[in-house]
């Protein structure tokens, strides 16, 4: 039924766009314009937009790209493929965009890349973390090399940093043994579920239970119940599309006797632990940034963000600013727009950013490593309270129990 | 083994407060309600905005939030639903209207962000060794009452009997001075009530969000299906079916695969027995 209402919203969200950027158009030439595909409907989405904007107006009050203003299209994707191919279209065949700033869900991602491909329209991700999504940039150069991968580092990076996490916290550090996986059912965390499996258990962790379940499920009580019978001592959990709210709130509830922590993307909103209750006292999640300073720019972005919207940037907001960035500093050093110019100049790129620097494989894809983009694991604590707990280096604080395990 | 049985008892009940009210209103009114899962998201969405915006206490709220939303079950039958009834397709299409402006209605007002609805236990009981939070016993005890209660309504009272006899034959009913109209509103009344409080109840363990009303429209379509379209202890048996068997499903094989159940067994019934388990007649 949602297919019914979306175009809507899309349309409303897209006329809003527009005003808010056909505001200064001084500029003789026309305006550069960058194209957000996004979900609209979520705080990814917004952020995406929010920090895209941000980017834009420090470009634009520095007198903007090559003398020309820079102008923002949004268009709704939704989390369904359909809508996706849709947005694209959209936004490359009637807004005629420079360059695409977006994404989220992979599946969606993933159908968009033919589109892309053929409207010959720089991509540049922030949401989707999906290895396949930038596979074919070496399969097929050609076609592909319109897609780039600025934010996340991809799934198969992710799961090799968690099961730095399960091995280095978990083991090397609390001794435990034995951890159950589960994930919700979509592409990235198949991608992501057997790389972690095999690495823990090649680490020494014994993985009593490795479980899918469907985005849309809304009771949890089974497969609490399952993974507590399989003896496992903490809850790997990988999930984003599925409610992290309701998983929190019933693994709280039911006063699970095993720790959860993981990949899991909506409990990185800043205000999610009000959201449930304050329920997601000690969980930990693995998270692309935090307000720390890992580099020069981390801290005054995210003020500046806070000051701006109200709310901490999630991670597709601190991809999207990046993006911005770099998209507009290739162009400048190309001098020119002309998309083959332009990604000679992407795949050199060097840049400091919010989180780490950023630079590009040979994949198009984001690098990862020390200084680079990483993963930090972040509990959530006593009071709402975010405190980095792995890696060591980077630890703020002692990782607690769930409450109710604590005595 | 006990698991199964305790959260599939929960599941059960959840399901049969949904089916029983989208049945009865069916068997009565002849209305196939498709704003049934609306009156659900709606129960929850004020029980949310009772206690989280306006800070009213819980106990109270939820008994209120399940007041409005039967009100505006009321009036939509009253206003939208009775001017189209000489044509079924015209209701089946108003009432898909009303389902799909009352999600829109939510998006606008309230945006796609999950909500919450405090709990009304906090404590985590054991029974036998499974692990079960109170509010899922609540939802469990209340839904067993409120089935208990609206099945002596029906059998007890003149008003039930007045349900019955326009279930039968409504013409022959309205002859015999039963004013069908009032039933109709009251019928429905009690159909989106019972749809309002499942909502209330499930939402401290589940979530508040726009979209909340499909999957268990959906479900209640199912389990109709499957027990029987105007049925109400054909809906009963068949919402024990499903919750049990998605409960053993996600048990025994994964929880991947449970939302499957539902459309398996409506595949099957509608090749063997395609008027249900308990149907009295063919559903259309």
């Amino acid at each position: 039924m949602d297919s019914f209402l979306r175009p809507l919203a899309a349309a409303s969200m897209i006329v809003a766009g527009a005003l808010a950027s056909t505001a200064p158009a001084s500029a003789q030439q026309a305006p550069i314009k960058i194209g957000i595909p996004t979900s609209v409907q979520l705080q990814v989405g917004r952020d995406t937009q929010n920090a895209a904007k941000l980017a834009i107006e420090e470009i634009n009050a520095k007198g903007g790209l090559l003398g020309r203003k820079l102008e923002m299209v949004v268009a709704d994707e939704t989390e369904n493929p359909e809508q996706g191919i849709a947005a694209i279209k959209k936004l490359t065949a009637d807004d005629k965009v420079n360059v695409l700033i977006g994404g989220y869900t992979s599946g969606v991602t993933l159908a968009q890349l033919p589109h892309i491909s053929n409207a010959k329209t720089i991509y540049i991700g922030v949401g989707a973390a999906s290895p396949a999504i930038t596979a074919k940039v070496k399969s097929d150069y050609d076609n592909y090399k319109y897609i780039f991968r600025a934010f996340p580092i991809n799934a198969a990076h992710q799961a090799r940093a968690l099961v730095d996490f399960i091995n280095g916290k978990l083991k090397g550090e609390m001794g435990l043994k034995k951890i159950a996986i589960v994930g919700e059912n979509a592409k990235w965390v198949q991608d992501l579920v057997p790389i972690l499996k095999k690495g823990a258990t090649d680490g020494g962790t014994d993985v009593t239970l490795a479980e899918f379940f469907d985005t849309s499920t809304s009771d949890f009580s089974p497969l609490f119940a399952k993974v507590k019978n399989s003896g496992a001592q903490y809850l790997i959990v990988v999930l984003s599309h599925a409610s992290s709210d309701i998983f929190v709130k019933q693994w709280h509830d039911a006063q699970v006797p095993i720790p959860i922590g993981g990949i899991d993307v909506k409990s990185q909103d800043a205000d999610f632990f009000t959201r449930v209750s304050g329920k997601a006292n000690a969980e930990t999640v693995g998270m692309f940034a935090i307000r720390a300073p890992l580099t020069p720019k981390t801290i005054p972005f995210w003020d500046e963000f806070v000051k701006r919207f109200g709310t901490a940037p999630v991670y597709t907001g601190i991809g999207a600013y990046d993006s911005v960035y770099v998209y507009a500093d290739a162009v400048k050093r190309a001098n020119s727009v002309e998309p083959d110019a332009v990604i000679k100049e992407l795949e050199k790129t060097d840049h400091v950013g919010i989180a780490g620097k950023l630079v590009f494989d040979e994949l198009h894809d984001v690098k990862t490593g020390p200084g680079l983009q990483n993963l930090l694991f972040v509990q959530w604590q006593k009071d709402g309270a975010r405190v980095v707990v792995w890696p060591k280096e980077a630890a703020t604080g002692p990782m607690i129990a769930p409450p109710w395990m604590s005595n | 083994m006990l698991q199964i049985l305790i959260y599939g008892a929960v599941s059960s009940a959840i399901y049969a407060m949904l089916a029983v009210g989208f049945t009865l209103i069916f068997g009565v009114a002849r209305i196939l309600n498709l704003a049934h899962g609306s009156f659900y998201a709606l129960g929850a969405y004020a029980a949310y905005v009772l206690t989280s915006l306006l800070g009213v206490p819980l106990f109270i709220a939820a008994p209120l939030a399940v007041l409005i939303v039967a009100g505006f079950g009321v009036m939509m039958e009253r206003f939208l639903v009775r001017p189209l009834r000489s044509s079924q397709l015209a209701v089946l299409m108003i009432t898909l209207a009303v389902s799909l402006a009352v999600e829109q209605a939510l998006f606008i007002t309230f945006g796609s962000e999950y909500r919450n609805v405090p709990s009304f236990v906090a404590d985590k009981l054991s029974i036998g060794g499974v692990d079960i939070s109170g509010q899922r016993l609540l939802a469990l005890v209340a839904g067993v009452l409120v089935l208990l209660g609206l099945w002596l309504f029906i059998q007890r009272t003149r008003l039930g009997a007045a349900i019955l006899a326009v279930s039968q034959d409504p013409e022959a009913a309205q002859y015999m001075g039963i004013p069908t109209n009032r039933i109709f509103s009251i019928v429905m009344a009690i159909s989106a009530g019972t749809a309002a409080l499942a909502g209330v109840l499930v939402s401290p363990f589940l979530t508040v969000q726009p979209t909340m009303g499909l999957l268990p429209m959906v479900k209640a379509f199912a389990i109709v299906i499957v027990g029987g379209l105007g049925s109400i202890p054909g809906s009963i048996i068949a919402s024990l079916i499903l919750g049990y068997s998605e409960t053993i499903v996600a048990y025994l094989i994964s929880s991947s695969w449970t939302e499957l159940v539902s459309l398996v067994a409506v595949v099957i019934t509608l090749m063997i027995r395609p008027s249900g388990l308990l149907g009295r007649r063919a559903a259309f």
